[in-house]
């Protein structure tokens, strides 16, 4: 290499040629670096060498041009001054920058550098007051943001905060009372009601295993304030109507909560303004649950009056044949029963409207045939005396047919069908016999009864001395009344209270109806004189029979009769006259070997009196011993027609002819 | 929330709704925190020191009512006493009481009328 002679010469020894690693993986497996050729090698010392300084020397010439040029411009010092200082900036910065490419190409040819110092240029005072302020106001700006953020969440989350509480409150709420089931799968997760009763289902009977239907799912909805809402499917509730063929009265009633019922059926808009939403309060949302509540009541009831009819229309066509049940008619929701000969009953599942109002009825009873409302008011007219100008017994039985009866006949038969599914939930299979066919014999008892009834309450009436008493007897088949007699309480004592004791004081009649089949048992009296007399093994006589319902008012009264003829004998034989007595006749013993006769003459058609009395006085002449009932007073002098008597002055005449008798009896 | 439970105590429900309650005041008062911090006067810090007590104290007010909670918890049993034969029978026992009174009603406005006409 050539050499000027001022300078000196520099030689620079490469080092050993060391192969130096690229990198390392992690396995460890090592690169190096590509083989260099011989060119390369020598590019690569060329880089090596150091120009800077040269480099420097140039630029200090330029530098030393460029001021003596300035230096000779014409521009005042001033201005020589401030491109002086920019000048002297520029460079140092030059002399800093070249440092540091300096610094970055000792590094890359992988010597090791080591750094004096490095100073700061020295940050003029507003600047770093700048610089502070605008941190500082930034992170004033952020915090802010921050806390109007947390207070924007805390304020919408207390909206849902308060927004599930009402849902998940109502929820837990309604959820004491009906099973409610959650859905997570599909598209929409949600809550459901579950009407569906699976325990009413035994598995033993597979031929009554229901579908649940699909109104038993309810699906529950937030509404956009929390309240809980449920789906209602519209006009879908139905209920179990009775009713007599031609009876014009209904008798399907319906809960009313139907003015609450719009409040949270879904469809209709809750008619509140979003204004009021801060205002929900407490009893809103109970409001809220108690209206959802009566829904869901109403909803459980009419599944289990469908189930009812499909059970009774099940058994009317499994056991048509029988005995009780016909089937007359039979349409979708609609089953027409005969019951007896003359009744017809209809059994259908009506829809109950959900827009009702009571609506006032008239005073017969007759309702809307369409609506299945009904008010109250026919209910609790009082029952009319049979006095109308038709047939009384006819036009009494149907009217206390109406409304109230079939209303018990409706209950009785949910209640008998609910039963049959109770046991049927606690054993298998366990009811013996048809129900359907014991509730067509139960209405057919009751239509007959309330025409015995009829007939009862019309002699009662009629008879001022018997009253109509009625025995519960508990048993759907069977009803019973007494009738009673009450006989006055003598006013005479005889051996001081010892007799008082031993009277009767009445004497009954039990009318009892089973099935259809009417008994009659007329009780006769015990008193001590006529156990002295001998009967003391058969304290109480009593007459039984069975008898049709023509016959019965006449029956009745012959009963009735006789045990005045029986009270009166007894009487007399306590005063002491002698008298004997027939069925319905009590025979006076006079003085002077001639017999009185008190008869008595029953006739249920007469409209005044059914009990009549007829005095048969012995006559002078010897026909007097052939009595017809049928004669007049003018035919027979002997005959006296006393007419209807009441029982105090019957007691009066006996003892007149007590006096009259004169044979040892005291007065 | 008037959900009670038998003896006055408050239901598992009203405790959550309590600890839902005073985690919203716990965001009020962090957003309270953050404006005294961010206050363009200096921040005063007793009262910053006084919200921070009362923040730990909510958190940890929070931490124990939820841990009470999660303890106490049970599984949800679907109404495994399905008592709706019990309910059909007392909807009946009610339309039958409905009709006993109606009766009754009657019976009364019977005697009523009986003794007003004498």
């Amino acid at each position: 290499m050539e050499v000027e002679r001022n300078k000196r010469m520099r030689i620079d020894v490469d080092k050993l040629p060391m192969k130096r690693l690229l990198a390392i993986d992690e396995i460890g497996n090592e690169q190096f670096p590509p083989e260099k050729s011989n060119e390369e090698q020598r590019l690569s010392a060329i880089h090596r060498i150091d120009f800077s300084l040269v480099v420097e020397k140039e630029k200090e010439k330029e530098k030393e041009e460029k001021d003596k040029e300035l230096s000779k411009s014409k521009d005042g010092q001033q201005q020589q001054q401030p491109w002086q200082g920019l000048m002297e900036n520029l460079r140092q910065a030059q002399h800093e920058l070249s440092v540091i490419l300096d610094l970055i190409s000792t590094v890359e040819a992988n010597d090791s550098v080591a750094v004096a110092l490095m100073q700061r240029p020295k940050p003029l005072p507003n600047e770093a007051l700048a610089d502070f302020a605008v941190s500082a106001a930034t992170k004033v700006q952020r915090l802010r943001h921050l806390g109007r953020y947390f207070k924007q969440c805390s304020k919408t989350m207390e909206q849902q905060v308060s927004k599930e509480a009402r849902f998940y409150g109502s929820l837990i709420r309604l959820q004491q009372n009906w099973k409610v089931k959650r859905q997570r799968m599909g598209i929409s997760e949600g809550f459901t009601f579950d009407l569906f009763d699976s325990r009413s289902l035994s598995g033993a009977d597979s031929t009554v295993l229901t579908r649940p239907s699909p109104m038993s799912t309810i699906i529950i909805d937030q509404d956009a304030f929390g309240m809980l809402a449920i789906q209602l499917p519209q006009k879908s509730c139905r209920t179990l109507c009775l009713k007599f063929l031609g009876d014009d009265s209904s008798t399907c009633r319906i809960k009313n909560n139907t003015s609450e019922k719009n409040a949270s059926s879904s469809g209709s808009d809750i008619a509140q303004p979003p204004s009021v939403k801060e205002i929900l309060s407490d009893e809103d949302v109970s409001g809220c649950i108690g209206t959802t509540h009566s829904i869901l009541r109403d909803i459980h009831r009419s599944l289990f009056e469908e189930k009812v009819f499909e059970m009774v229309n099940r058994e009317a066509f499994n056991n048509q044949s029988s005995q009780g049940i016909n089937v007359t008619g039979m349409r979708q929701d609609f089953l027409q029963l005969v019951i007896g000969q003359d009744s017809s009953l209809c059994l259908s599942l009506v829809l109950s409207e959900p827009e009702g109002e009571y609506k006032e009825n008239g005073k017969d009873g007759s309702y809307n045939e369409d609506s299945s409302e009904s008010g109250s008011s026919s209910a609790l007219a009082p029952i009319l005396l049979p006095t109308d100008d038709k047939n009384p017994t006819r036009s009494f039985s149907k009217l206390a047919l109406s409304s109230k009866l079939v209303l018990s006949l409706q209950i009785y038969l949910l209640s008998i069908f609910h039963q049959e599914t109770l046991s049927r939930a606690k054993e298998g299979h366990s009811s013996c016999g048809s129900l359907l066919a014991h509730f067509c014999m139960s209405v057919a008892h009751r239509v007959f009864s309330n025409k015995v009834l009829s007939i009862l309450e019309n002699l009662v009436s009629r008879v001022s001395y018997i009253e109509l008493v009625s025995h519960p007897t508990w048993h759907s088949r069977t009803s019973s009344w007494s009738l009673r007699l009450k006989v006055p309480e003598a006013s005479s004592v005889f051996d001081g209270g010892y007799q008082k004791q031993t009277k009767r004081s009445q004497f009954l009649t039990k009318v009892v109806i089973k099935d259809g089949q009417i008994s009659l048992r007329g009780q006769s009296s015990a008193t001590i004189v006529a156990s002295f007399a001998g009967d003391a093994t058969e304290p109480h006589s009593i007459n039984t029979y069975t008898c049709d319902l023509e016959d019965l008012p006449m029956l009745i009264l012959h009963q009735v009769a006789s045990q005045v003829i029986q009270w009166l004998h007894e009487e007399a034989l306590v005063v002491g006259m002698k008298t004997s007595r027939d069925l319905l006749c009590l025979n006076v013993d006079l003085e002077q070997g001639d017999t009185l006769s008190l008869m008595a003459r029953v006739d249920p058609d007469d409209a005044s009196a059914c009990i009549s009395w007829a005095l048969a006085i012995p006559a002078v002449t010897d026909d007097a011993v052939n009595f017809s009932f049928y004669q007049t007073d003018s035919d027979n002098p002997g005959l006296k027609f006393l007419g209807s008597l009441s029982l105090e002055s019957l007691y009066s005449a006996l003892m007149d002819l007590a006096n009259f008798c004169g044979n040892g009896a005291v007065c | 929330m008037s959900v009670l439970g038998s003896h006055g105590q408050s239901s598992s429900l009203q405790r959550l709704h309590y600890v839902e309650k005073r985690i919203v005041r716990l965001l009020e008062l962090a957003g309270v925190a953050m404006d005294e911090l961010g206050n363009a006067s200096a921040p005063k810090t007793e009262v910053l020191a006084s919200h921070c007590r009362d923040f730990m104290m909510a958190i940890k007010e929070i931490q124990t009512m939820l841990r009470e909670e999660i303890r106490s918890t049970c599984e949800y049993r679907p109404f495994e006493k399905c008592d709706y034969n019990s309910r059909i029978s007392n909807e009946i026992y009610c339309k039958k009481l409905e009709h006993i009174i109606e009766q009754l009603d009657a019976m009364q406005q019977n005697i009523d009328q009986c003794s007003n006409s004498i």
